[in-house]
């Protein structure tokens, strides 16, 4: 089952397990530069709220309430990474994550079932969160929200159809059995800076899309487990919309969070970027076909375009470094 | 303003449950020593200490609820053997206070899977 709770999803299995509890959190965080250097990891700003698309039947599209799930709101000028958090007993879930029914990891269209090679998803805890698409060993393209139809999207780079948009998620937890076996041990061991919107919302489009914007430092780690260890046949999924910020106020008649800091307010302000080693954990190759993608900038020069008004260099400054099996104060959190 | 409805707490619970918690987690990790809890909750080293041995009641719906987040437990767990219940949950009980006092009692006894079935869960559709 799947709970809406506190602005983040709380995938549960009770019938499986009692610690088989997964939270998702959908993390805002400033548009690293797309200059094709790489980046280390930008702060969590917050979570983006989350509402079920039910509550609005009215006020959103006909399709969203037909895909059900919850919705957020963004702006252009932000990003958004997950943050996967297991309980602390650590029970482990595959996670198969797209944008637009584009698989984040390998670039390939909507699938349900679980692929080791190219593996197209990514465990939990072992890989703590995801920002991006993966283009490359060792690197993202940052998730950046686009209007969903402008062509920017990884979607509609690939199919050339802005057809789905938004983010699908699909998580199957390891089989009770496996986890006691794998566990077993361990568990005996434990014991039980802101600006307000100033943009006009005439005209905005409501729908957005996810585009590979400023490339980034992150490794997707290999899955350590067997096959046979996933069970495929409780899988729960859902369907993320994302609104343009602009139009939040319309649907929901609350506010949307302020628009975050550029990268070099950010940095300028002494703030911390973050770098994660999953010390000798085993790291997947990147996929050809998101390595094609056109960044929002790249496209948008060949387009005359200017999707990007800020798109600085920066230099970061304060760099924490935070390790596998994040203790207490490892947090990616920053504040502006 | 403080809101938190105080009701009978089975003395030194609360306490006794967070001290267990707290050095389990110390056994992993230095920084749940009392003095690194209190610190990152907040509080003097003294009155946490205080607390898990019942010496005091337990502390504020704010403290409680940082208490669980450093320790990994829920919230509303930790509230309940504190016996308090969150102000969050006062103001969803005092809209339907009838509504829900009787729901409540309905359920009281009901085995955990048949009250799961009322916890709303978010819908999939088609795509």
């Amino acid at each position: 089952m799947i709970e809406l709770k506190q602005d983040a999803l709380l995938f549960s299995f009770p019938e499986m397990h009692q610690k088989a509890r997964l939270g998702i959190e959908f993390q805002r965080t400033l548009r690293i530069p797309d200059d094709d250097r790489d980046y280390p990891l930008p702060p969590g700003l917050g979570r983006f709220p989350l509402r079920h698309v039910d509550d609005f039947g009215r006020e959103v599209p006909e399709l969203w309430l037909q895909h059900g799930g919850v919705m957020l709101p963004m702006y252009q000028s932000e990003a958004l990474w997950l943050n996967f958090e297991s309980s602390r007993g650590g029970y482990p879930f595959a996670i198969k994550i797209a944008a637009g029914k584009t698989n984040a990891i390998t670039g390939e269209s909507w699938k349900e079932k679980l692929d080791r090679r190219p593996q197209d998803y990514v465990v939990a805890p072992e890989q703590p969160w995801l920002d991006g698409y993966c283009v490359e060993r060792g690197v993202i393209r940052q998730f950046v929200a686009m209007p969903l139809g402008s062509g920017y999207s990884a979607e509609e780079q690939i199919t050339g159809e802005a057809e789905h948009g938004g983010l699908q998620i699909l998580v199957y937890p390891m089989k009770a059995e496996a986890f006691e076996r794998y566990f077993r041990r361990r568990e005996r061991a434990l014991g039980d800076a802101c600006r307000y919107a100033s943009e006009s919302v005439q005209g905005a489009a409501l729908d957005m899309g996810l585009a590979p914007g400023g490339r980034m430092r992150q490794e997707i780690y290999d899955d350590p487990y067997k096959p046979a260890d996933w069970d495929l046949e409780h899988g729960s999924r859902c369907f993320v919309h994302i609104a343009n910020s602009l139009v939040w106020r319309g649907i929901t008649g609350q506010p949307p969070p302020t628009v975050p800091a550029t990268a070099r307010e950010y940095t300028d302000a002494g703030l911390p970027w973050f770098e994660y080693y999953g010390d000798d954990a085993e790291v997947v190759g990147g996929s050809k076909v998101l390595a094609q993608l056109k960044s929002v900038l790249k496209l948008g020069e060949a387009r005359k375009d200017t999707p990007l008004p800020e798109n600085d260099s920066v230099e970061p400054g304060k760099i924490i470094a935070l390790r596998k099996g994040l203790a207490k104060n490892q947090v990616r959190e920053g504040c502006f | 303003m403080y809101h938190v409805v105080h009701t009978t707490y089975m003395k030194d619970e609360f306490g006794d449950y967070v001290r267990q918690r707290r050095e389990q987690l110390r056994t992993q990790d230095p920084a749940f020593s009392v003095r690194g809890l209190a610190g990152r909750i907040r509080v003097e080293p003294s009155y946490l200490s205080k607390v898990e041995r019942g010496e005091t009641p337990p502390p504020s719906e704010a403290t409680i609820l940082r208490i669980a987040r450093e320790i990994g437990e829920d919230g509303d767990v930790l509230l309940a053997l504190a016996g308090k219940v969150s102000t969050e949950l006062q103001a969803v009980i005092r809209k339907r206070p009838t509504l829900f006092a009787e729901l409540i009692r309905e359920l009281k006894d009901q085995p955990d899977h048949a009250v799961l079935r009322l916890v709303r869960e978010v819908r999939d559709g088609e795509w």
